[in-house]
């Protein structure tokens, strides 16, 4: 029989990966505005980031002044953005798209369940957790992967009516598999020792190195406990925070600003509270595609191609935004020429959104083999994010 | 009964999904919810005598209702020890002889949608029918008297899975289940093979409905060919190369469905409305010149008849024997069997050409069966579906069950992958927590839709030792016992201990 081991045991390499996905089409012309395009500013009369407005990364692009929160990172070279990121897809429908980029393709299956099973086919009970009602799509397949919106569901009695939870319960089931000698007693040991470390975490603690999450906030609430969960060594591998709303067909300004606020927000907490923890961790932050670059009549814009994606954590070669690489070493923004433009006159997709993911992964122990399979029927051409 | 016609069905049953979803918003921290179900659950009819396992460890009786079905309910130890283990096993073995009015009674407000023309499956809304497949699917294993079979069609649903969310499966699954699955899940694996190849949600899933060769430059889509063999018959190791794959790919070349839209594999949609996923053969798309398929030629020019060529060089050959032999004896003996079992299974493979029945007659006989008792890990599906029989819960087998099998990762028809759900205890064993919760919340009455009759289930039984044997197939132990009284009630606590969460 195959060993088993206990989470007390398989910690040695304690990294825990964030996936933030944007649902709705995230702008990234918005998040991430090429300032020094002038045709950028032509296509978006109305919308466009100002020059005074934005803060300033390297002297072509700037930030969303609502990303503010996201300048530390960016200046301790923590933060890694790519431009014109998505799919190969051109569907433009959000489910579609959505599904494409979580199960890595036309495949059935997450693209993160696939990596989970080949990092550890026989996992602890928290190894994945998604901060979500139901577990998203790119999860699917994951050898144990819990959804809970509160750590009060991880518990024993949680989730099914605790409180009628007769005394003494928890003490005789513990006896009952400690008289087990195989397995089943070590994963009953495992549990017990999950439901120990969340049972002690305070929830309402205060965040460490002075970080403030917004109370009201779900996301920020999500990450929260996402930083609690990696801070009481519980084994996590993976977890999933998602963040919606960012369908801006109308008024976008309105409707994706305070997105743009709590994403920052939240992203600055969880990286103030983990402190040295960030180290082993990385933040992915992914939507299912952008938006056209010219704006509507609307004060929105429509569904789109390419966006940016964040990589934000230990060992990230930051302070760099990438666009239109070439021998995956220099990259150039070409310029938003009405010729360069994809279809209907979208931000290509210069960077396919597997060749981000797949260094990342392979930082968190995936090998080229395992690639293969998180990946199918893709030919990688993983980006250098990591020094 | 009035026949419930498809189309007031979809609707009624989306409208009920819609319902129980909401039902279950408004109760998340468990204010409610019992009787707003009540009057829609069944409840199996107990019969005298109720006389509980007497060993103290699983006998004979125990083991077969253990591993034969998804758990025995109050009775069935006595009735089995009264019939015997060789005619319960010829029992199951032949379905269609015992009566399922139970069953049929709790899965009856689902109609008869799987037996409707295909095409019309399509007016369903995407959403709609996993959910209810998923449903009766629970129904059914929690009340059919067929217990055997149902077992088997989890077995085959994982063996030949399909995940309804890839493309039109979400319409064809349900007819797979229904003509693949379900019809052949006792009869002979050649047949249900070769429904699996030509089955719409198959052609779908496995991408068989693009391999095409309509220009000499096209090459064919390897992928159903590659899990035919792989997955589906000779196994990783089984002994084909990847030119037996591009060549049995070959072979299957042509076979096509109707799609929605038409893509260009289907060709011209003859009558887009009513033919939506009819599987047909296109000869020009279909690679006609000769193959050869491990070790086999195959001349040209047999056209549509190359996948009867390969479904009989497939199934004929010694690997599929031991492969199919190995994964039975894997569900009903140990995740790793006895050699000497898989060959024994793999041998009458063999002589009756894959007939399921024979190589089941022949694995319960072995005595590597009999030795096997109580030390297989149950799946979650398995456990939950136990835990809902030993209670005799009745239950509307809606949202509020499939939560704790969504938590414990094994919703029916939810693993993505063409291999289906590990079989092996490995996978599952990080579940404890939630059938923990889930033996909490059943044994207090607090899954909504479901309820148990604590107090006349014990009156009947007789007593708590009763009831606890009931349970665990045999006589508690004393630590078993000493804990039960300690507690008070410890209906939950044996239902979350370690014996339950064994077969």
């Amino acid at each position: 029989m195959i060993a088993e081991t206990h989470i007390s045991e398989n910690r040695d390499d304690k990294r825990t990966l964030v996936v933030v996905f944007l649902r709705g089409a995230a702008d990234g012309l918005t998040l991430v505005a090429p300032l020094g395009d002038d045709n950028y500013h032509r296509f978006r009369p109305r919308l466009a980031v100002k020059r005074d407005d934005a803060v300033k990364l390297d002297g072509f692009f700037g930030l969303h002044a609502n990303l503010r929160a996201l300048e530390p990172a960016w200046k301790d070279g923590d933060l890694c953005i790519v431009h014109g990121a998505g799919g190969e897809s051109d569907t433009r429908s959000h489910f579609e798209a959505q599904e494409l980029m979580e199960h890595g393709g036309p495949n059935s299956g997450g693209w993160l369940g696939r990596f989970l099973r080949a990092r550890n086919p026989s996992p602890n009970p928290l190894s994945a957790v998604a901060l979500a009602p139901t577990l998203p799509e790119m999860l699917s397949g994951a050898p144990a992967a819990a959804a809970f919106e509160s750590f009060d569901d991880f518990a024993l009695g949680g989730f099914s009516g605790g409180k009628r939870l007769p005394p003494a319960f928890s003490l005789h089931l513990r006896r009952l598999y400690e008289l087990e000698t195989d397995a089943l007693r070590d994963a009953a040991r495992d549990t017990f020792d999950a439901l120990a470390r969340i049972g002690a975490i305070d929830s309402h603690a205060v965040p460490d190195n002075g970080a403030s999450y917004d109370e009201r906030d779900s996301f920020a609430h999500g990450l929260r406990q996402v930083a609690q969960l990696i801070k009481a060594d519980v084994g996590l591998d993976a977890a999933s925070v998602d963040l919606g709303g960012w369908d801006s067909h109308f008024t976008q300004k309105t409707l994706i600003e305070p997105l743009m606020l709590r994403l920052s927000r939240g992203l600055a907490a969880f990286r103030q509270d983990l402190g040295a923890r960030m180290a082993t961790t990385t933040v992915v932050v992914m939507t299912e595609f952008g938006r056209r670059v010219a704006e509507n009549s609307a004060f929105g814009t429509d569904h789109g191609r390419g966006s940016a994606m964040f990589v934000l954590g230990g060992g990230v070669k930051g302070g760099r935004v990438l666009s239109q690489m070439s021998d995956l070493a220099i990259s150039k923004w070409p310029g938003l020429t009405p010729e360069l433009l994809d279809g209907p006159g979208d931000l290509p997709v210069w960077n396919n959104y597997r060749d981000i993911l797949a260094p990342v992964l392979t930082r968190h122990g995936a090998n080229a083999d395992a690639l293969g399979k998180i990946f199918p029927d893709f030919s990688l051409k993983p980006l250098p994010l990591f020094a | 009964m009035k026949k419930t016609s498809r189309r007031e069905f979809v609707a009624a049953g989306a409208g009920a999904i819609a319902l129980s979803a909401a039902i279950f918003k408004s109760t998340q921290g468990w204010l409610t919810t019992v009787g707003q179900y009540a009057g829609y659950g069944v409840e199996r009819t107990l019969h005298e005598p109720m006389t509980p396992p007497a060993g103290a460890e699983i006998d004979p009786v125990s083991h077969a209702l253990n591993r034969l079905t998804f758990g025995p309910g109050p009775g069935d130890h006595a009735r089995v020890s009264a019939m015997g283990v060789k005619a319960f096993i010829e029992e199951q073995l032949a379905p269609d002889a015992i009566g399922d009015s139970l069953c049929d009674r709790a899965t009856a407000r689902f109609g008869d949608l799987w037996n409707e023309p295909l095409g019309e499956q399509y007016d369903a809304e995407p959403e709609a029918l996993p959910p209810i497949l998923r449903q009766v699917t629970l129904l059914r294993a929690i009340y059919s008297e067929r217990q055997l079979f149902e077992v088997m069609c989890e077995f085959w649903s994982d063996h030949f899975n399909i995940d309804p969310t890839k493309g039109d499966c979400r319409w064809t699954k349900p007819t797979d289940d229904a003509q693949v699955i379900r019809t052949h899940a006792l009869g002979s694996f050649r047949e249900m093979l070769r429904a699996s190849a030509l089955s719409p949600a198959m052609l779908w899933y496995l991408d068989g409905r693009a391999n095409v060769k309509r220009k000499p430059e096209e090459k064919p889509n390897e992928n159903y060919a590659r899990e035919l063999m792989e997955l589906h018959t000779l196994g990783v190791h089984g002994g084909y190369t990847q030119q037996d794959v591009m060549e049995v790919a070959r072979c299957l070349t042509g076979w096509t469905i109707r799609a929605r839209k038409d893509d260009g594999y289907a060709g011209t949609l003859l009558s887009p409305l009513t033919d939506h996923a009819a599987v047909f053969f296109r000869p020009d798309a279909h690679d006609n010149g000769a193959k050869r398929v491990l070790g086999h030629e195959i001349p040209a020019g047999l056209g549509e008849k190359d996948l009867d060529r390969v479904i009989e060089i497939v199934t004929s050959h010694p690997s599929t024997a031991h492969f199919v032999a190995h994964k039975l004896c894997a569900r009903f003996i140990a995740d790793e069997p006895p050699q000497s079992a898989v060959d024994a299974v793999a041998s009458a493979f063999s002589t009756s050409k894959g007939e399921i029945r024979t190589m089941l007659r022949a694995l319960f006989a072995l005595p590597e069966f009999a030795a096997s008792r109580g030390a297989k890990f149950k799946r979650p599906f398995h456990f939950v579906v136990s835990a809902l029989r030993a209670t005799n819960a009745s239950t509307t087998a809606d949202r509020p069950v499939f939560t704790y099998l969504e938590r414990m990762g094994h919703m029916p028809f939810r693993w993505p992958t063409p291999d289906g759900y590990p079989a092996a205890a490995a996978h599952w064993r990080a579940t404890l927590l939630w059938r923990w919760n889930f033996a909490l919340a059943l044994a207090n009455d607090r899954i909504g839709g479901t309820s148990i009759r604590r107090a006349q289930l014990q009156a009947r039984i007789g007593s708590d030792t009763g009831l606890m044997a009931t349970l665990l197939g045999r006589q508690p132990r004393a630590e078993e016992s000493d804990a039960w009284l300690k507690i008070g009630d410890g209906l939950a606590l044996l239902l979350a201990s370690p014996a339950f969460q064994r077969c």
